[in-house]
């Protein structure tokens, strides 16, 4: 089964199933992971479900939208590779996908 | 008398008792005092307080279910559960539970897919392209009664502002809109405690319904650059297309969600702005601090007080079992007062820490969808009557003077907000 790797702040990465359709944002709230608020519930309106992505995995994701750009500019914890996990779409090609929650704001 | 009173207010019907309407919160406080997760004596129903508490039930979609949601707790259930798993039963008598076809109610992988077509409504670009008609809209209906000196917050302004805004938002044509005004005005809000509730409040719905039907068909064979075109050719996530009935569903909901909780917000917003010593003064010297003073409203008041959820499988909150087939009201308006997160509840405090974290809007799959919008909304009728007014206070002739206020609350067990607020406005 494809799988995503997802570490937490503490530091522990957990082995995620892909449910294909499903959001990283919601793969990682359904587990019950710490530390991924998801405040607007998936719809693109706050950057409260930040990660960050593993540089080796880059070229697995498509370009982020202007809206998502826009709302991790408000972030102080802005990095290179951030991404809002609301808006990675997760299929079977994304197996492997290494993603680190950010800390909040 | 208190412990007997305190007794007497915990023992009262939360879902029929008019008298825990105008002020519900007393009635928490008493339930607070049983614990954060109590069980009604003799009832299938708990009701949760607790902050981390209610979090916990929201988050776990795997044991409870929504279905619930719109009829409340207090529901006959259409079947005697069995097993240890309620889910085929729940999805097969999902049509006998008080909007269980709702996006609200929905579980799974249905409630999933309903929600990611409207998932593109509410992004940065569109709430700025929607916010222009939303600040010349909110300047019209303030401009339009400042010649009386007064209004009438709830019919006068917010009620036309969040139905007009949503109508912007889906695309409805301008010449339906009074239309669907009228319609939405005529019904009773979700939870009423008066009367037959599923038939009832599902009205308005059912008669926008008969328009969406149109607009969708119509952009299916005539695209154009609209909301509702967007909509009619959206796919779900796995690439497969929802037939009509579901985008009509989802138009009508998203219009009739929006529609009363948002209006019935900016009069809990205004009491707060009123009432709170110097908090007009402050934010219009400063109108920056519009967003942090909307979000201890919603933590004090919010304009939903409850949601609920069936347990599906016998399961844990707080360390107390919920068994199989019982229902869980998760009291988002007490959560949001529970001394164990919030520093003194009940004051009122500007920036408290981590304040977006409040439950006003629920939290998790469910949280309000239109959360962002309900912000701006709030915010840009607040910055219009700062412009036009240099004051604002209640009409004494309908409310009674300070101290003495009389202010009359909506007979709905969901729904948080007064049915009419007479302002007096001081013209700039």
């Amino acid at each position: 089964m494809p799988h995503i790797f997802v570490t937490t702040a503490k530091n522990v990465t957990h082995e995620l199933e892909i449910d294909n359709g499903a959001t990283a944002m919601i793969t990682i709230r359904d587990a019950g992971l710490d530390g991924l608020l998801a405040l607007c519930g998936g719809v693109c309106a706050c950057a409260t479900c930040h990660v960050y992505v593993d540089p080796a995995c880059a070229s697995m994701l498509g370009e982020m939208s202007a809206d998502e750009d826009e709302l991790l500019d408000g972030s102080i914890r802005r990095k290179e590779n951030s991404r809002l996990s609301c808006q990675i779409l997760l299929t079977d090609a994304l197996d492997g996908l290494r993603l680190t929650i950010a800390d909040e704001d | 008398m208190n412990g007997i009173a305190q007794l007497d207010l915990v023992d009262r019907d939360y879902f029929t008792d008019h008298s825990i309407l105008l002020d519900p919160y007393e009635y928490f406080e008493a339930l607070r005092e049983k614990g954060p997760v109590y069980r009604l004596p003799g009832r299938d129903i708990f009701m949760v307080t607790g902050f981390a508490e209610s979090l916990e039930v929201l988050a776990n979609t795997v044991d409870f279910s929504s279905v619930i949601c719109v009829g409340g707790p207090a529901q006959q259930m259409p079947f005697t559960p069995e097993g240890d798993n309620l889910t085929p039963q729940i999805e097969a008598h999902r049509d006998s539970f008080a909007g269980g076809q709702s996006l609200v109610a929905r579980d799974d992988k249905a409630h999933l897919n309903s929600r990611a077509l409207l998932s593109r409504l509410f992004v940065p670009s569109r709430m700025k392209a929607n916010e222009a008609y939303m600040t010349g809209l909110a300047d019209r209906l303030v401009k339009g009664v400042l010649d009386r000196g007064s209004c009438e917050l709830i019919t006068d302004i917010a009620v036309p502002f969040a139905t007009l805004v949503i109508a912007d938002l889906l695309g409805v044509p301008a010449d339906d809109r009074d239309h669907f005004m009228a319609v939405i005005a005529a019904g009773a809000p979700p939870g009423a405690l008066d009367g037959d509730d599923s038939e009832e409040s599902m009205h308005p719905l059912v008669v926008m319904a008969g328009y969406f039907v149109n607009y969708i068909i119509d952009r299916k064979q005539n695209p154009r650059a609209d909301v509702l075109t967007e909509l009619a050719t959206a796919s779900y996530p796995d690439g497969t297309l929802p037939d009509v009935a579901e985008l009509v569903r989802l138009s009508t909901f998203v219009f009739g969600a929006g529609q009363d909780t948002t209006a019935k917000l900016l009069g809990n917003a205004m009491r707060f702005l009123i009432e709170v010593p110097g908090m007009q003064a402050q934010l219009r010297a400063d109108p920056k601090q519009l967003p942090a003073f909307l979000e201890e409203v919603l933590r004090l008041e919010g304009s939903t007080k409850m949601t609920s959820r069936l347990a599906r499988k016998t399961t844990t909150v707080g360390g107390v079992e919920i068994p199989i087939g019982t229902k869980v009201m998760v009291a988002l308006a007490a959560a949001n007062r529970d001394p164990r997160r919030w520093e003194d509840p009940k004051a009122f405090m500007l920036n408290r820490p981590r304040i977006k974290e409040n439950l006003a809007f629920g939290r998790g799959a469910h949280v309000c969808i239109g959360n962002p919008l309900a912000r701006v909304e709030t915010r840009i009728v607040f910055e219009k009557l700062f412009e036009h007014t240099s004051h604002i206070g209640y009409d004494e002739t309908a409310h009674g003077k300070p101290g003495s206020l009389k202010l009359d609350y909506e007979p709905s067990f969901i729904i948080r907000g007064l049915e009419k607020m007479q302002l007096a406005l001081t013209p700039r």
